[in-house]
């Protein structure tokens, strides 16, 4: 799956979204025009539309790299881990 | 302070016993253990499973368990939370605090409990024979998260 020059990152999906993401996704070679968060987000969505569809009738949290994304104008780089989490069950 | 996210039953009287083993500087020990119900809101539960981020789960339930602690005398919490496919009956949560007084021990396992049932990083899928279904936290839930700021 890797591309010339293109970052890997890899994609964690947590609760019901870890039901309908594909297993393709867990480790992907982000094209050019995926900049920040917001487009890797976008372009998941696109990716896997029952994924997309999941994620619009919730709330979705980004972890990366293990803590919290409260900007999601931030770059994604290569090597980063990104989680999806939908709202938490709770203990 | 110790959390552990374990993918196997435990045994909540065990882990008690282990934690407060030659403890005699504390005088107050309170537990709670949730567990497993065959049944919620009429439907039949029999199996659930609680999916984990490895590494983030355990770094936030730490997180809470830190901050409750230092709120109240509380020199010593245990937190044991089971992940994975779970029977009803079995053991989900243990929290344990030692204080040397009874309504701290008491305080901080119960805001801790609270904490845990709408903040901490787990997602639980209920199976029965109406099929399955993700749960998320309750209003009653939230209401007692902020109550829990308050205390």
């Amino acid at each position: 799956m890797a591309v010339l020059g293109g970052r890997l990152v890899r994609l964690v999906f947590l609760g019901k979204f870890g039901d309908v993401a594909p297993a393709a996704l867990a480790e992907v070679a982000l094209p050019g025009g995926v900049r920040t968060l917001g487009d890797l987000k976008d372009w998941v969505a696109h990716q896997q539309p029952l994924l997309g569809a999941a994620m619009a009738a919730t709330r979705t949290r980004l972890i990366v790299n293990q803590c919290v994304a409260h900007d999601l104008s931030l770059p994604v780089t290569d090597g980063d881990e990104v989680a999806f989490l939908p709202p938490m069950s709770g203990g | 302070m110790e959390v552990r996210i374990v993918q196997q039953a435990f045994d909540p009287q065990a882990e008690v016993a282990a934690f407060a083993a030659g403890r005699d500087d504390a005088g107050a020990l309170v537990s709670f253990v949730g567990t497993c119900r065959a049944g919620t809101g009429g439907m039949a539960v029999e199996e659930l499973r609680i999916d984990h981020y490895p590494g983030f789960t355990e770094k936030e339930i730490a997180r809470l368990a830190e901050e409750t602690a230092k709120r109240f005398d509380c020199p010593d919490l245990l937190v044991v939370h089971r992940v994975g496919p779970i029977r009803p009956g079995e053991a989900i949560v243990l929290v344990a605090a030692l204080s040397p007084h009874r309504s701290d021990a008491f305080e901080v396992v119960r805001i801790l409990m609270d904490y845990l049932k709408t903040d901490a990083p787990l997602w639980k899928k209920e199976t029965g024979p109406e099929g399955a279904r993700w749960i998320e936290p309750r209003a009653e839930d939230y209401a007692r998260r902020l109550e829990a700021e308050k205390r």
